[in-house]
């Protein structure tokens, strides 16, 4: 028998390969080297962070691809500055989607940046990784396509409210920029602390403002043992600089995010004796000394390098997630990302070397990261991670409490 | 709480009535909006900046050097962008004035990034009095506002430049038949008022934080108070001042503190609705 290619034929063929291409774009073909992208807070308020989660991702690439890579192929990374900014996220985002085609989207920081790009990445079948503790982002994960990697900001709250009772503060009053981040943290401040030690009702302010003066006067007039402060680092500089000027000799307490070197600088003196707190690494975990030894960083330096360490671990999961699932097929790479993570009686690894060696021999591993033991709970957010105060002195931050998970 | 709400609202009309003035002056005489305005003032934290911490200068040797520097940067800002453009609609002007605040702050930004930066310059502890507040910081920033606002008005009703300035500002073509080189008028008025943003940015860096944006926080307080006062009338912007810096500290009585921003923004509504020519403005007669 003979085969005729017609016209007709060759167009079917044709449309068929083309549409194929076109509604499985997250497939990967055999030599296809796998795309990701990384949209990092480069500048703006998430500035101080950004670059080391960006530095994070590129050298756990580059260790990949200098090993063979994952499924037989290279891994290109695609990296972007959210400028902690939605709409430049956004953006970024469509080009990462649409022309990078990637198969993840990793390094969003602020909450509004992660959940500006989700409609994005939900419709497209792109996976997300983030550090990100709005309460919002596990209910607007319609498909479970996004793994955080911090823990959410009612979390933050409670456990720095622990941290503060346990330095004997009898009273407080709160006041925090208004946005979900912050106003979740203040929920969660006020449930440990119970709504009978505030001297007053809580209340919120808004980023940008002429002045924070009337705000400062509010918040210290009836002078209470410490004052509790989520924010980000611009308006917090703004405030502290009010609250030294008007005077409050109680105790400021704040997240760390806030009180970074350039907030110590703009300050200078008077930032000494703030109270500060934030989700910190394990810093005895084999996974931390790894990454203090990859980045040629200080062992410990207040507090302790949270996001660069959450940077390594989101590309190690990503990779050793896709390794195990043989695809790039969203939802297979999401319920792998459980299997390399989550669960007992598995392998512990403790970086994507070892781990794709397990996953190769044909073991169930369990990646133990460098900003926590990494185990997501059944809507993606990370469990556990451990926390800590540190209060300023001499211009440096010094560790005061601890809690560990 | 009232009576250090009262001298907080007295504080932020001092750090607004430079730039209200400024911006009255420079619509009087020109007869748009400039919105770009919050950028020459952070173009005047910027130069501060560099002289105080970058050169090592005293924070007040920096600040003349951001008054001149500023001076310089916006009258620059006229030769090349605005000059040419001479002619056009207010409302081409205003845009050209918004795309030329994105290109500064964004220049600011190429060079200085987006952290936050203070001057070297410890934090002062206030004075307390019959429980209340206030720094002495504050207190020169109060002082130098009132100074200004005097050098202002001697300048404006008692030197032949100032009445020259005024009689351009009322119209310019009688005002170039009658002799006077309006070029040289338009000029000196943007330099004065060059001075007066860059004195503002250090008096912002000094309040706020110094960071690319710190202009445009004030831009919207320093626009209802130009608008309140009278718009192109600078007695009307100290008066204006006042009012508004006023009016932001005391709505905390009456209002949760996040509808704060909105005051000014319901001000310029409520003014442009009731009275459009401001408290001490002149209402424009068309014929």
């Amino acid at each position: 028998m003979t085969s005729k290619i017609t016209r007709r034929s060759a167009l079917i063929t044709g449309g068929a390969i083309a549409a194929a291409s076109v509604f499985a774009p997250n497939i990967a073909r055999a030599a296809d080297p796998i795309n990701v992208g990384s949209l990092t807070p480069n500048t703006g308020g998430g500035g101080p962070f950004g670059p080391k989660i960006t530095a994070a991702h590129k050298r756990v690439v580059d260790l990949v691809n200098s090993q063979g890579g994952v499924l037989g192929t290279t891994i290109n990374l695609f990296q972007e500055n959210s400028e902690t900014n939605p709409e430049t996220a956004v953006r970024a985002a469509d080009k990462l989607i649409n022309v990078n085609k990637v198969v993840g989207i990793l390094g969003t920081w602020s909450s509004s940046v992660t959940l500006g790009i989700m409609p994005k990445c939900q419709e497209a079948g792109v996976i997300q990784m983030c550090t990100s503790s709005s309460a919002d982002i596990p209910i607007r994960d319609e498909k479970g396509y996004v793994f955080n990697f911090q823990a959410l900001s009612p979390v933050w709250g409670r456990a720095i409210a622990r941290l503060a009772l346990r330095r004997g503060f009898k009273t407080f009053n709160l006041m925090a920029l208004n946005n979900d981040f912050t106003r979740s943290m203040m929920d969660g401040f006020t449930e440990v602390v119970g709504k009978d030690k505030l001297l007053q009702d809580s209340f919120y302010y808004n980023g940008g403002q002429s002045s924070y003066r009337s705000e400062v006067t509010q918040l210290i007039e009836k002078n209470p043992d410490a004052v509790f402060i989520p924010s980000y680092v611009t308006d917090f500089t703004s405030v502290y600089k009010e609250i030294f000027r008007q005077g409050y000799e109680g105790q400021v307490i704040s997240v760390s995010i806030s009180t970074g070197a350039k907030f110590k600088e703009a300050i200078g003196d008077a930032a000494n004796g703030i109270i500060h707190g934030l989700p910190v690494p394990p810093i005895k975990s084999p996974a931390y000394a790894e990454y203090v030894t990859e980045t040629g960083l200080e062992p410990i330096d207040g507090v302790q390098h949270p996001f660069g360490t959450a940077g390594r671990d989101q590309m190690s999961v990503l990779l050793l997630a896709i390794e195990k699932a043989g695809s790039t097929d969203a939802d297979k790479v999401a319920k792998a990302i459980w299997e390399v993570t989550t669960g007992d009686g598995k392998e512990t690894v403790y970086n994507v070397t070892e781990g794709l060696k397990a996953i190769r021999a044909g073991k169930e591993i369990n990646y133990s990261g460098a900003s926590s033991s990494i185990e997501f709970d059944k809507e993606g957010m990370v469990l556990g991670r451990d926390f800590q105060l540190a209060e300023i002195k001499d211009g440096k931050d010094v560790v005061i409490e601890r809690l560990e998970f | 709480m009232s009576g250090q709400l009262i001298i907080n609202g007295i504080v932020n009309a001092s750090l607004i009535a430079p730039p209200a003035i400024a911006f009255s002056l420079l619509f009087g005489i020109l007869r748009f909006p400039n919105f770009a305005i919050g950028a020459y003032v952070t173009v005047g934290a910027f130069i501060a900046y560099a002289l105080n911490v970058g050169a090592g200068m005293p924070l007040w040797v920096a600040g003349l050097g951001a008054m001149a520097g500023t001076a310089v940067v916006v009258w620059l800002s006229d030769v090349l962008v605005f000059k040419p453009m001479r002619g056009h609609t207010p409302v081409t002007l205003l845009v050209v004035s918004i795309a030329l605040a994105l290109i500064i702050e964004h220049v600011i930004r190429l060079f200085y990034g987006a952290d936050v930066r203070g001057f070297d310059l410890p934090l002062e502890r206030p004075i307390k009095f019959a429980g209340m507040r206030i720094t002495g910081e504050q207190i020169d920033i109060i002082i130098m506002t009132i100074v200004i606002g005097i050098a202002i008005h001697l300048l404006l009703q008692y030197t032949r430049i100032g009445k020259a300035m005024r009689a351009t500002a009322d119209n310019e073509v009688l005002a170039e038949v009658r002799g006077i080189n309006t070029s040289y008028v338009i000029a000196f008025t943007w330099l004065v008022c060059g001075a007066l943003f860059g004195l503002t940015g250090v008096f912002a860096g000094l309040d706020l934080v110094i960071e690319p944006l710190v202009g445009w926080y004030l831009t919207i307080p320093i626009f209802a108070a130009a608008i309140l006062g009278g718009i192109g009338s600078p007695y009307g912007a100290m008066l204006g001042s006042l009012l508004v810096g006023l009016a932001e500290e005391l709505t905390v009585l009456v209002l949760p503190s996040s509808y704060k921003i909105g005051v000014g923004f319901v001000i310029i509504a409520v003014l442009l609705l009731i009275r459009p020519h401001g408290l001490l403005g002149q209402p424009e007669i068309k014929k």
